[in-house]
């Protein structure tokens, strides 16, 4: 089984969790992206809905358990090959809601800029846009490292 | 949620007979957010598609906006959907217009 461990600096990470948390519990009665249904049927709607929801619930929860006590016993989190596809997942949907909730103002390819300097970005939402990135680190991370679909390319 | 299944559609076969006999499209949409990595490697997890087929598609929801990733009877295409939805790609489920 693959494992990588990502070793991190608690002080810079801690801030960030903040901003996480807040868009896990957001998220937790919300879909990240609105659901579009195939169907004009309210009970079928309302199943598709609650099964996308626990998903993404399960994923966020998974992500959130990366950062407790060891953490900040350590300062490092491990992925392997078990969590991966939640942790892809959750950074996928956190991501999306700390867009909407804090990053609407920002041009969208400053968003997809990889090394944007801090002035850049509006003192209120650096923080944020600092969760935004971190996660998308991860997601890199995984998607290098621990993608089964890249081994076979 | 399990790891690395695709859920079932939670729909039941119940569609009209005429919606049954059309053919579907599943359509992705262009999002701001996830990188193009990602979306290459749901293509793939999702319909099995070689590395060089879902970039393609890739490229085409990024440069286009939308890309039609499969075609077919409605309960897969919506089975496809909600997998797709799973990993917060914006998919829909549209009829093929007709020839």
């Amino acid at each position: 089984m693959k494992r990588v461990e990502i070793k991190l600096n608690i002080s810079a990470v801690a801030p960030l969790l903040d901003v996480i948390k807040q868009a896990a519990d957001d998220l937790r009665g919300n879909l990240a992206i609105r659901a579009t249904f195939p169907e004009n049927d309210e009970e079928f709607n309302e199943t598709w809905t609650s099964e996308l929801l626990a998903g993404q619930n399960s994923d966020v929860r998974e992500l959130l358990g990366l950062f407790g006590s060891e953490f900040f016993a350590e300062g490092s989190i491990a992925i392997d090959s078990h969590n991966s596809d939640s942790l892809l997942r959750g950074c996928s949907a956190l991501r999306i809601q700390i867009l909407t909730h804090w990053l609407q103002g920002i041009p969208a390819d400053l968003l997809e800029e990889e090394d944007v300097p801090p002035e850049a970005i509006a003192d209120e939402v650096r923080v944020p846009f600092a969760a935004y990135t971190f996660l998308d680190q991860v997601q890199k991370i995984i998607l290098e490292h621990l993608d089964p679909t890249a081994a076979e390319a | 949620m399990g790891e690395t299944k695709t859920k079932k559609t939670p729909r039941a076969a119940k569609a009209p007979a005429s919606q049954r006999a059309e053919v579907w499209r599943v359509v992705v949409l262009n999002d701001p957010v996830n990188r193009m990595s990602y979306v290459v490697m749901v293509l793939r997890r999702v319909f099995g598609f070689a590395e060089e087929r879902a970039r393609k598609h890739m490229l085409e929801i990024h440069e286009q906006g939308r890309s039609v990733l499969w075609s077919g009877t409605r309960e897969q295409a919506e089975a496809y959907v909600f997998a797709l939805q799973q990993w917060h790609l914006t998919a829909v489920v549209q009829p093929e217009p007709a020839a």
